[in-house]
């Protein structure tokens, strides 16, 4: 037996018993199969490592250089002209192939695209936002309409929806006085509710002023006369006529839809639109939270 | 076959990095064009808009605000539909911003009104309670420069071809010929607000700067 193996075998055994010792060392389980297989994968390296040095340093003893050497030499070191080896040539084939099916298929199709992510996660979320909340409770509803409320409302009417002292619309009220006098002065045609554009001038005088004042007083008890050329749209007791017409008595779905759709400019300023940035739920959990405001 | 090119190491490098710039060209100019582009239905900032945006740099609005809306949706749920780089081809520069000690400005027009940038601007506390937005209310009597704003309306269309109308063009008669579309414009915004010094300024040919800030703002959508 040459002494290269010995020297070989003599190095994979100190490879083995430092492994074995590192393991008893750290009292790993070898009843677990992953730590034995672990274990004989560890040994198997280190004999590699050993059989592999030993082949390269017989080699290097033994080995002489022959073949043609190219033409040219860089002060006197010269350069055999070898064939690549074939596991190169077949990768730079390969790269090839890959860059053909990245140029036509990979890029193109599969590109990773911030907005095709964002498109997905909206997806997604909307989806499960609509199974979970199909069927919400009021409470639920309530909960949500005070956080969209909140985030999207309170800057004009303010966190408690009472408008900041006339800087918007006053939710915990209807309308008041002033409001009605101007729509029944003005006219009204921006909501795009069914029955359409209401005329200006419907009723003057001291007739508005009893109307306003029954409106502004929360619609209670039975509207007065004058309330009859109102009646005719907005229903006998002012609700609109199950979604006809505005509802004067207090903020419904339909209107809440309705104002987030249009917009609206009125007495105090312009109100923008909000269409498209809540979900029907949303609207909905606005409506029912807003509809509570008057109660507090 | 290629012996001559490992023997000119300098030729080489220059090769490689030729080769490498080149990948790279193609694959970013490309979008790069695309992208800046205008979308489509943009139109290009009107003077008294572009003397709003002036204000806007001049109080430095953007070292508390961003108008970048990033494709997030915990960003587009609160300002609405992510920003695109085509929406910024008439900003020079752009604001996009850094920094968000304040909410995103790039599509405020959506979701607030003239009244409620004037309150905010007077008295920032009176609208949003917390808020620590200083109260800027030289705006309503310092005077916007809308003469300025013209020029620079000129020097975009001149040098850049941003699509401004024939009646923007430079000289003296020519801005005083526009001037009366500006005050115009301006009266619109003033009809929206209550405080009766800036209507009165609007009336006498002036723009406070609110205004002008105002109809910037109201743009960004």
């Amino acid at each position: 037996m040459n002494s290269l193996i010995v020297k070989a075998l003599g190095f994979a055994a100190i490879l083995i018993i430092a492994t074995i010792v590192v393991v008893k060392q750290m009292h790993i389980d070898l009843s677990d199969p992953i730590n034995a297989i672990t274990i004989i994968g560890a040994i198997a390296i280190a004999v590699l490592t050993a059989g592999v040095s030993a082949k390269y340093i017989s080699q290097m003893k033994s080995d002489t250089a022959s073949g043609e050497l190219a033409d040219e030499n860089w002060d006197g070191i010269g350069e055999y002209k070898n064939e690549l080896p074939s596991g190169w040539a077949y990768a730079f084939l390969g790269t090839i192939v890959w860059a053909l099916w990245y140029w036509t298929i990979g890029y193109p199709v599969d590109a990773f695209s911030q907005i095709g992510q964002w498109n997905e996660e909206v997806k997604t979320y909307n989806k499960k936002f609509e199974e979970v909340h199909k069927n919400a409770d009021q409470a639920t509803l309530q909960q949500m309409g005070e956080s969209i409320f909140l985030v999207q409302c309170a800057p004009c009417h303010g966190v408690t929806g009472d408008g900041l002292s006339g800087k918007a619309q006053d939710l915990t009220k209807r309308m008041s006085k002033e409001q009605v006098l101007y729509v029944i002065k003005n006219g009204q045609n921006q909501l795009g509710y069914p029955m359409g554009a209401m005329p200006p001038g419907m009723a003057s005088g001291e007739a508005a002023e009893k109307i306003a004042t029954w409106i502004a007083n929360g619609s209670k008890g039975t509207p007065p006369a004058e309330f009859a050329v109102c009646a005719s749209c907005h229903g006998a007791d002012g609700k609109g006529n199950n979604g006809m017409s505005p509802n004067l008595t207090e903020y419904d779905q339909p209107l809440v839809e309705h104002v987030l759709k249009q917009g609206k400019k009125g007495m105090i300023g312009r109100m923008p639109a909000f269409h498209g940035r809540f979900t029907p739920v949303q609207v909905k959990a606005l409506a029912t939270y807003i509809n509570t405001l008057k109660d507090n | 076959m290629f012996h001559w090119l490992e023997k000119n190491p300098f030729l080489f490098s220059v090769g490689v990095f030729i080769v490498i710039a080149f990948a790279g060209l193609i694959e970013i100019l490309p979008n790069f064009a695309e992208a800046a582009r205008p979308v489509v239905g943009l139109k290009p900032y009107t003077v008294l808009e572009l003397a709003g945006k002036e204000v806007y740099k001049k109080d430095n609005c953007i070292a508390c605000h961003s108008q970048l809306i990033r494709p997030f949706k915990a960003e587009t749920d609160r300002y609405g539909q992510y920003s695109l780089s085509g929406e910024y081809a008439y900003d020079r520069p752009f604001l996009w911003g850094s920094k968000r000690t304040g909410p995103d400005l790039h599509r405020v027009g959506n979701y607030r009104t003239t009244d409620w940038h004037e309150n905010h601007m007077w008295d920032p506390t009176s609208v949003v309670p917390g808020s620590i937005m200083p109260a800027y209310k030289h705006m309503f009597t310092n005077k916007a420069d809308i003469e300025t704003a013209y020029a620079e309306a000129v020097t975009v269309k001149t040098v850049f071809n941003t699509p401004y109308g024939d009646d923007i063009k430079p000289g003296r008669e020519a801005w005083e010929a526009y001037k009366p579309k500006v005050i115009e414009e301006a009266k619109k915004i003033a009809a929206d607000m209550k405080n009766q010094d800036v209507k009165d300024a609007v009336n006498r040919g002036e723009v406070p700067e609110i205004v002008a800030l105002i109809a910037y703002l109201n743009r960004l959508k």
